[in-house]
């Protein structure tokens, strides 16, 4: 039985600042999308679809994407480049 | 009908716009027949005050070291879709950066004005909303604030 690679989950911006950390790695439990992860983490809002994005391996995705061990998972905050 | 050059780069110091463009000029002619007819280009620089009105002292880029530029990449090759496009470059800061100083540049240059001016536009607004950057303004007294989007076209 090999070892099973974690998720690692990336916070950037006010939202990093907000829950105090930058970087965890989670164990990938069957079923997980980014919303689990989220309610997992005890992530502020509770209802972060609406100003929050997620990005699977540095490419923008949905709130339900089944996610795999090994994947890094970023939560976005609202961008603001330019 | 040979794919348009991108040229993405993430500045973490100061860059001069003209110098920037002179740069992509000397690459243009080495890859290309010549400077194409129509260019077009777009400067953004950091405004002396924040988006409450307060004396900014400096504004602060974060942004997803890979993600940024992959997404970049893809937004600038989005908006060079059409076929009289033929070179586009983008340069942003990232770290701190002062007021009045320079945060984006965009240039296109392309067979004909209307795809020149056209690909500037979208992909200025792609980047502003699809590439992950954050702003934080920083004031005199120490205290910083993230924005929680972009000013308004």
């Amino acid at each position: 039985m090999g070892h099973t690679p974690e998720l690692r989950v990336l916070l950037f911006a006010a939202l990093r600042e907000r829950a105090g950390w930058r970087e965890r790695q989670l164990a990938a439990t069957r079923g997980a999308t980014p919303t689990t992860v989220w309610g997992q983490l005890g992530l502020e809002p509770a209802d972060p679809a609406a100003t929050i994005r997620v990005a699977i391996n540095q490419r923008f995705a949905r709130w339900d994407s089944p996610l795999a061990g090994g994947d890094e998972l970023a939560f976005l905050p609202p961008i603001s480049g330019g | 009908m040979a794919a348009p050059l991108l040229t993405i780069e993430l500045d973490p110091g100061p860059f001069q716009p003209l110098a920037a463009l002179e740069g992509w000029h000397s690459q243009l002619r080495t890859r290309l027949d010549g400077l194409p007819a129509a260019e077009s280009s777009f400067v953004g620089r950091v405004r002396p005050h924040t988006s409450a009105g307060q004396p900014l002292a400096a504004l602060e880029l974060e942004h997803y070291p890979g993600m940024t530029e992959t997404q970049l990449q893809h937004l600038a090759a989005a908006a060079a879709s059409a076929p009289e496009v033929a070179a586009v470059l983008v340069r942003h800061r990232i770290g701190r950066v002062l007021p009045g100083d320079p945060i984006v540049l965009v240039a296109v240059a392309a067979d004909r004005r209307g795809p020149a001016q056209r690909c500037c536009q979208e992909l200025l607004e792609a980047l502003k909303h699809e590439a992950p950057f954050w702003k934080r303004e920083w004031l005199a007294d120490g205290s910083g604030h993230w924005l929680g989007g972009n000013t308004p076209l």
